[in-house]
């Protein structure tokens, strides 16, 4: 990456999207703190964030999915959603939380089984509500889209604007135009670790960078 | 190199300088130091003994660093397989005949095959498994064979007499023949090893499984196959360093468990899977060893030390070793 | 688990107990000694399980505590005159100060490369036990002013093994051991949930490192000799690991099972093949890694016998 800037206004959905190797996920990776920025802030809340490690920011209210979901394959769904920290609440609370959530993405059932014995659909459905066991303010969502049937993905999108609706804010790197086009208010694109266009939906689909991008420089 | 791959290369750099220097300083502030024309004459002979031993030591380390390297197995048996070298060279010497030069002709397949089998039965299930499953495996068959050994030849330490002559370089420095001889055989056979991985097809199969098993799957590369073949170099290697070891010093079945963890130092040092870093790591380890035992008071105890003591600090300022990158 | 469960589970705990406890008079020497190393080893298989079981750090050095434990019980009643049982909590914090100090820089190892430090580091602590002759008398070990201390001692066993299953138990369960199993799992997500790595490892590390040092401090207050060699006995550092292995990492009844078993065969293989049962252990371990390295919990889950995970 390099000299990127964003700003991403509190309590909206936005996207960011971008061919691939163009730096998505090394930017979800820089604000979380999984790497270490060479120089820039990050800002949130007003603090600077940059140099942090991954677990202080999440204490701070910011969590994130993976592109390939990291659940912990050797522990069942309830232990799963139960090794998230931060709490500070009693182990009661921090189990009825866990159960409310696993309900809600209905794998009540399965909250004795094996992550890794999970299908993939399930399993990124563990990630996302394992990241919500916190109630954190700024959700960043990497892919959510991947691999999942259209009614799940219809699940998951509705909970989004849920979380939004209460306040919160979500970033959502995707691949899926019809994710990105028909539910985020902002689009970031990016190319070559670089911002190239910025702005609603409606304006990024007729950007001639953002097309070039994609598909190439058109051969006049 | 990014940045902090380079800066700790310089660390790594720096901690090694301090190493060679610090038995030089303790030898000062106990006295075991002097500056006359005899002791700098001690003191070449024990470099050069070093750097001889080097050969050998690195022998022991590039079986070690190749089953590492490209199999990812810390294979805790490999000092028992040096010793099995050693005594098998005693068998074909006292039992045969045979040169103990020679006798590599019938020893080396031998222990070739050896690899085949413990590959094919132990370790082929074990290849993608955490790294405790491959050392207890290993470990159980190490203790297995000093086990086996001892009842076949006893706890006795044997030597095999040959070349006891000494070479004189110069009226203070003279080193032993069997030595250099075994200096030699260290060199030529590191040499044609490195020529095999380096020009060969079978060579540059193992080196790319090394890099990458799944990426080298997709190319055609049998990997099975490439780990069999591996294994078994990588105990013909150690029964070779064996086989050298037992021209030099006495051995008994437990001598292998420092050889183990020596070798252990030394693919750290040198890096992991990396065949010229064994080699070199070999060198360095030797020589330190050397400075030690001669300037530092309780010498043969604290050469045990100095190898734990490297290993560990290699492994805090850079984990990948000289030739590998930071992290390994 | 239920309360209720937990409850049932002190309780079969306690009259365990209360058996082990009755029994040492009725018991003939042997038979009592044997049952010591068998809870000696259940203390240390289970120690060693937090480490390497729960958190995924494979230690091959962990006898360095047992030693240290040891040496600090050896040192401090034969020099200088304590009673044996404070220096079984001298030799504990002692280690406890080691394993922060070897374990802040060791932990940031991965894998194989933290498994060789440990060794390094073990057989490290062998050779200054044997170097550092004013404090350790070296290679000529410590022999401890003599005493008829085959109960004491046994009652000492008893305790320790009590409470590290009772710790053990209650960090098993808890979700201290719970992110100990996610650091395990996958440690960089693990950090992005908010678990401080580095501090649980430790703090795991650590807690590992207490139990062997007491037991090593009793181990040496009952055979009244010990010298470099007999302590930082690799051995012992095998032994850990196969017995937690053989039962099933991970779990709490795992080790105690597999430490038992183990012992118990190892014991009567030697009684009965004095010369074939070392090669019988050596082939034994690598069976038992090769075919069944999550152990006879392991299995047990798998067959549906026992429940998946620890807190239900």
């Amino acid at each position: 990456m390099d000299g990127c800037s964003f700003v991403v206004p509190r309590g909206t959905i936005s996207g960011l999207i971008g061919p691939n190797g163009s730096g998505k996920t090394t930017t979800f990776n820089l604000l979380t703190g999984l790497l270490e920025p060479d120089g820039g802030q990050v800002i949130y809340n007003g603090e600077n964030l940059a140099g942090l490690k991954p677990y202080q920011i999440f204490r701070r209210g910011i969590t994130r999915t993976f592109q390939v979901t990291r659940i912990f394959r050797e522990m069942t769904v309830l232990e799963n959603m139960l090794s998230v920290t931060g709490l500070d609440v009693p182990e009661r609370v921090a189990r009825e939380r866990a159960e409310e959530l696993i309900a809600f993405v209905n794998l009540g059932h399965l909250r004795s089984e094996y992550g890794g014995r999970l299908s993939y659909g399930q399993q990124k459905l563990l990630e996302f509500v394992r990241a919500l066991m916190t109630d954190p303010d700024l959700i960043l969502l990497d892919e959510p889209a991947a691999g999942v049937n259209r009614t799940l993905l219809g699940h998951l999108l509705d909970h989004m604007h849920r979380l939004q609706e209460q306040g919160k804010t979500i970033v959502i790197v995707e691949h899926d135009m019809n994710v990105i086009m028909n539910h985020c208010e902002r689009i970031f694109v990016m190319d070559y670790g670089v911002k190239i266009a910025e702005g609603p939906p409606a304006e990024i689909q007729r950007d001639e960078r953002v097309v070039e991008a994609y598909f190439g420089r058109r051969r006049a | 190199m990014e940045r902090s791959d380079v800066r700790s290369l310089y660390l790594l750099a720096a901690f090694l300088i301090c190493a060679y220097a610090l038995p030089f300083l303790i030898g000062l502030s106990y006295g075991t130091v002097r500056a006359d024309e005899r002791w700098l004459g001690y003191l070449a002979t024990v470099v050069l003994s070093g750097i001889l031993q080097g050969g050998v030591y690195a022998m022991f380390a590039v079986g070690l660093t190749l089953i590492f390297g490209v199999m990812r197995i810390i294979n805790a048996a490999h000092g028992e397989m040096v010793m099995m070298g050693a005594y098998l060279t005693w068998v074909c010497f006292f039992w045969l005949g045979l040169d103990p030069l020679l006798s590599l002709v019938l020893t080396l397949p031998i222990a070739f095959l050896f690899g085949l089998a413990v590959q094919k039965l132990l370790l082929d299930a074990v290849v993608g498994q955490p790294e405790l499953t491959a050392l207890l495996v290993t470990f159980g068959l190490g203790l297995t064979m000093i086990y086996v050994a001892e009842l076949i030849f006893t706890t006795d330490f044997r030597t095999i007499p040959y070349a006891p002559g000494t070479v004189q370089l110069s009226p203070t420095i003279a080193v032993g023949q069997n030595k250099v001889i075994s200096f030699g055989m260290a060199v030529a056979i590191s040499a044609g090893v490195y020529l095999f991985l380096k020009l060969s097809r079978l060579g540059k199969a193992i080196r790319a499984t090394a890099l990458n098993a799944e990426v080298a799957m997709v190319c055609g590369i049998n990997v099975r196959r490439i780990y069999l073949i591996t294994s078994g170099l990588g105990v013909a290697l150690a029964v070779a360093g064996g086989a050298l070891v037992s021209i030099q010093f006495g051995f008994n079945p437990e001598t292998g468990v420092v050889y183990t963890l020596q070798a252990f130092a030394i693919i750290i040092l040198g890096g992991r899977g990396h065949y010229v870093g064994a080699l070199i790591g070999g060198l360095m380890l030797a020589v330190l060893e050397s400075l030690v035992s001669l300037m530092v008071p309780n010498g043969t105890a604290m050469v045990e030390l100095a190898a734990y003591g490297l290993m560990i600090f290699v492994l805090l300022i850079r984990p990948g070793g000289l030739m590998g990158v930071k992290e390994a | 688990m239920t309360p209720r469960e937990h409850l049932r589970n002190l309780a079969l705990l306690g009259a365990a107990g209360i058996v082990l406890a009755l029994t040492p008079y009725t018991l003939s020497v042997y038979l009592r000694t044997f049952a010591m190393f068998t809870m000696m080893y259940v203390v240390l298989a289970l120690s060693w399980n937090i480490i390497s079981g729960f958190t995924g750090y494979t230690s091959f050095g962990h006898v360095a505590f047992y030693g240290i434990g040891a040496y600090a019980c050896a040192i401090l009643v034969t020099d200088y005159r304590w009673h044996w049982l404070p220096t079984l909590g001298a030799g504990a914090v002692l280690a406890a100060v080691v394993a922060i100090g070897i374990g802040y820089p060791v932990l940031r190892l991965k894998g194989p490369y933290f498994a060789i430090a440990m060794l390094g580091a073990a057989e490290g602590t062998r050779v200054v036990a044997t170097v550092w002759d004013s404090l350790t008398h070296g290679g000529l070990g410590i022999s401890l002013p003599s005493g008829e201390n085959s109960i004491p001692t046994y009652y000492a066993m008893l305790a320790l093994m009590l409470v590290t299953i009772a710790v053990c138990y209650v960090v098993g369960h808890s979700r201290f051991g719970i992110r100990l199993n996610a650091i395990r799992e996958d440690e960089v997500a693990a950090e992005a949930l908010g678990i401080n790595a580095t501090l649980y490892k430790l703090a795991a590390f650590t807690l590992s490192a207490v139990f062997p040092a007491a037991a090593g401090g009793i181990q040496a207050y009952k055979v009244l000799y010990i010298d470099p060699p007999a302590v930082f006995f690799v051995q012992i550092t095998i032994a850990m690991a196969l017995m937690s292995m053989l039962g099933g990492k991970g779990t709490i009844i795992g080790p105690i099972v597999g430490a038992v078993m183990l012992y118990t065969a190892q014991e009567l293989t030697w009684v009965n093949f004095p010369t074939a049962h070392l090669i019988a252990y050596g082939l034994f371990i690598v069976l038992v890694a090769r075919f069944m390295p999550r152990g006879l919990v392991g299995l047990a889950i798998d067959r549906g016998w026992v429940r998946k995970g620890m807190i239900h």
